[in-house]
């Protein structure tokens, strides 16, 4: 079983509230998202594991029980072509739990029109395998958000 | 994977439908020439998870292989 940790300060809300309707039909996997609280913050690795997709605005880590956890840092913003974030790892790095992973200000994303949440979402797995999930609550970064038993 | 992004292509309407091709993590997003040319049935049957039509950007929903399906993609250009 693999705990997944909250990536960003903010609460937890349903995918089903996230304004893009692949996230929201869970098209790609379950999870949850979170609504960011305001200001530069960084945002955290949700598991230990590879880094194998990283772009600036989203990446993908896979842990080694084969749990992959994908967070996206607000909505469509692939259209900020990295503006606005400042990575900290490279794609291939292997981090631990916790580690700081990118800095953004969600404000920032929100002043120039975009969604700020974030969606936190287990890849190829199915709704039934995650537990615990704490959608409704306020967390801070690297609290517990659900587990995943692949 | 190869012969999927030869699938994707064709049922976008061929290369020659293709403005660009830009991945994003789970999904491709695709300008196009003309958008009524891309096939949601044939795309779901090349693999694409979800298909999401707006004017002339069609989203195809590939999962996590999207980079990978885009690189091939833009080798068939």
């Amino acid at each position: 079983m693999t705990s997944v940790l909250s990536p960003v300060s903010g609460t937890v809300l349903p995918l089903s509230e996230v304004p893009d309707p692949v996230f929201a039909q869970a098209m790609v996997g379950p999870g949850v998202a979170l609504k960011p609280v305001g200001g530069s913050a960084d945002v955290i690795a949700p598991i230990a594991g590879v880094i194998v997709t990283l772009h600036p605005h989203a990446f993908v880590i896979a842990g080694e029980s084969g749990t992959a956890v994908l967070v996206h840092l607000g909505i469509d913003t692939v259209q900020r072509q990295g503006e606005g974030f400042a990575l900290h790892v490279a794609k291939g790095d292997t981090v631990t739990a916790g580690q700081s992973v990118v800095t953004w200000d969600p404000t920032e994303i929100e002043a120039v029109g975009f969604s700020s949440v974030c969606p936190v979402i287990v890849l190829e797995a199915t709704e039934d395998q995650l537990a615990d999930l704490v959608v409704g609550s306020d967390v801070t970064a690297g609290d517990p958000l659900f587990t995943h038993q692949s | 994977m190869a012969d999927k992004a030869e699938a994707i292509l064709a049922a976008l309407g061929g290369a020659d439908n293709i403005v660009e091709i830009e991945p994003c993590i789970t999904r491709l997003r695709c300008e196009l020439k003309d958008g009524s040319l891309a096939n949601e049935a044939a795309l779901k049957a090349a693999g694409a998870m979800g298909v999401l039509k707006a004017g002339e950007v069609v989203q195809v929903v590939v999962g996590p292989q999207a980079d990978t399906i885009a690189s091939d993609i833009e080798d068939l250009l």
